[in-house]
């Protein structure tokens, strides 16, 4: 056997499995999203390929397109989703550095503390719904427990738009921020320290050393960071079941728990396929901007 | 580079002088300003302490309280095992959804860890077509909305007759996890110096055998690190299983909505299944700590 077979051997099993399982969900969903089809009306097995029972109207190209386009639900999940990922990668990158510079450095406190960052990192995220929902609880939870504590009247936070959305968007960054301190934590570390002991000597307050020279050069994990923390909001799914089903109304329906509904509760698996196909694009988009700045200077 | 950052951030410790360290010693003068700086961080470690204790606390309290005790929000409570053989009851049944993820999980991790292996130490060591492109691409797919993936799968296996197994679920996760693993063993591949494997080579040791013999034992903790994290992966793994099972094969994850009921939701017993897919995961990431940090943040800002 030759080297040059044997390379591709080794790696075409673990490959074929990443590409085909990315691949053809990408194909058939793009198929789907051209044709009208629900498995509510039609329910013929192998309906994919065989245009025959029912899926393949001529003429019906692009109207799950327009109807997206022209939905309002679709439009506010799209507002929501856009809203959590630009939040969510301000706070936890914000916090994320915060603890980082906190937690960087010697004592036996830190070191205990760093070590306790995988915990929020390592739990499943529907649980951390689960979770989330609990404590949220005006009779069970953390928050009925402040409001008897305070005598305060119960606050129902599930059924408030405002708040439902903000408990949502905690748990995501209670989730990720301790992954993405470590990251900073490892950058901290390769910052070198000659010209920051340099500025304090010069009578640099510690707060300007910090931001005129040691966050410029974090600034490449910084922006990689927020690229990934963008892609992974956009992803966010099992919190959202758990903690809010969407709730109250659509008030925080993101785009995945639209196409979830879409698909799995209406059954309407073209309309769910053409809105999966509107977040895989700027999900793309992305993941383009990410390969470019971690591939930068390679 | 990037092992090395890790290396740093785990070991921070054994440097000699930190920023902060040097900062009050030039201070040392500004005895109350240096004061309110010891205080702060004290506050602020005990916020950040509190709040990533807090709600596993509540939770593991939780699973261990009478429903009563539940409701009235007592810090102190007679504590009860009662709620984990509650759950095991009809018509709960949660050993039967702990059994699945077991199996499912387990099986995700035995078929990936050999494949993964092969293509890592492949990619670690020649030159492939479009190398770096198919690297970068096997982390990409994991950046697509998992619920654009699954669809097209549940239509699949629905009309394989696969719907509601755990083989479905073990198919799904395994593509789930392998970028994961390829990077993270590829990561600890290209560790191992190439002079051994060269002269293996010259001495007329083939490319398996260098493989099994030489490189398995040197990367084992590579090996066992990839395999910890898919573990965890496949484990809390939600999106996958809800939609792709309903009963026979329901996970862990999923079985949390049986504890919501009509008449409410049963807060005991969802946290003491909470503690079942909790305990597992802390043991395994409690125990890997090191390096599994090591290997999942190095493949992210490479």
């Amino acid at each position: 056997m030759s080297e040059r077979f044997i390379k591709y051997a080794m790696v075409a099993p673990g490959l074929l499995i990443v590409l085909v399982t990315a691949l053809y969900p990408l194909i058939t969903t793009f198929y789907l999203s051209f044709r009208d089809w629900n498995l509510g009306r039609s329910n013929a097995s192998s309906a994919l390929w065989l245009p025959s029972d029912g899926i393949s109207q001529i003429g019906y190209l692009f109207d799950n397109y327009s109807r997206a386009l022209s939905d309002p639900s679709m439009w506010n999940s799209a507002w929501v989703t856009a809203r959590f990922t630009v939040v969510s990668v301000i706070l936890t990158v914000g916090f994320a550095l915060a603890i980082a510079v906190l937690l960087f450095g010697k004592g036996s406190v830190r070191a205990v503390l760093r070590s306790m960052l995988i915990l929020p990192f390592a739990m499943s995220p529907a649980l951390i719904g689960a979770l989330w929902r609990f404590m949220a609880n005006a009779d069970f939870g953390v928050a009925g427990a402040i409001s008897r504590a305070l005598h305060l009247k119960n606050v129902d936070i599930l059924g408030n738009a405002t708040a439902a959305f903000w408990l949502v968007l905690s748990s995501d960054v209670w989730h990720w921020t301790p992954y993405f301190a470590l990251i900073f934590i490892g950058a901290l570390a390769s910052v070198p320290k000659e010209s920051q002991e340099a500025a304090e000597i010069d009578g640099a307050t510690p707060l300007k050393v910090f931001f005129s020279i040691t966050l410029p050069q974090l600034w490449p994990v910084l922006s990689v960071a927020m690229v990934l923390k963008a892609i992974f909001a956009m992803k966010v799914f099992d919190q959202v079941v758990m903690i809010t089903n969407g709730g109250p109304g659509q008030a925080t329906q993101t785009l995945t728990h639209f196409i979830y509904f879409q698909g799995f509760k209406y059954l309407n698996m073209s309309y769910a396929s053409a809105v999966g196909w509107l977040l895989v694009i700027p999900t793309m988009a992305l993941t383009v901007l990410y390969v470019r700045l971690t591939q930068r200077g390679k | 580079m990037n092992s090395k950052i890790m290396n740093d951030a785990m070991n921070n410790d054994a440097n000699q002088s930190t920023p902060q360290a040097s900062q009050t010693a030039f201070r040392a003068p500004h005895v109350f300003r240096r004061w309110l700086g010891t205080f702060g961080r004290g506050v602020a470690l005990t916020v950040l302490f509190i709040v990533i204790v807090l709600p596993i606390l509540w939770i593991v309290s939780a699973a261990f309280k009478h429903y009563v005790d539940i409701y009235k929000l007592n810090i102190t409570f007679t504590p009860t095992i009662g709620n984990f053989f509650e759950i095991m009851r009809e018509p709960f049944r949660v050993q039967a959804k702990l059994l699945n993820s077991v199996i499912v999980s387990v099986s995700t991790v035995i078929i990936t860890l050999p494949l993964a292996l092969a293509a890592a130490y492949s990619f670690s060591r020649f030159r492939l077509f479009a190398h770096k492109s198919m690297l970068v691409a096997v982390l990409a797919t994991q950046f697509l909305p998992p619920v654009v993936i699954v669809l097209p799968f549940f239509l699949m296996f629905r009309d394989l007759g696969l719907y509601d197994t755990r083989t479905s679920l073990i198919m799904v996760q395994t593509a789930m996890v392998m970028p994961f693993a390829i990077w993270m063993i590829k990561g600890f591949i290209d560790q191992i110096p190439l002079d051994i494997e060269e002269s293996a080579m010259i001495d007329g040791a083939t490319r398996m055998q260098v493989l099994v013999q030489m490189i398995l034992p040197m990367a084992l903790p590579g090996i066992i690190t990839a395999g910890i994290f898919c573990f965890i992966l496949s484990w809390n793994d939600f999106i996958i299983a809800v939609i792709l099972t309903s009963n026979n094969a329901v996970t862990l994850p999923v079985a949390m909505s049986l504890f919501n009921r009509e008449e409410g939701d049963l807060w005991q017993l969802l946290s003491a299944t909470g503690i079942l897919i909790m305990l597992p995961i802390f043991v395994c990431a409690t125990f890997m700590q090191r390096y599994l940090i090591r290997g999942t943040v190095a493949g992210a800002v490479r």
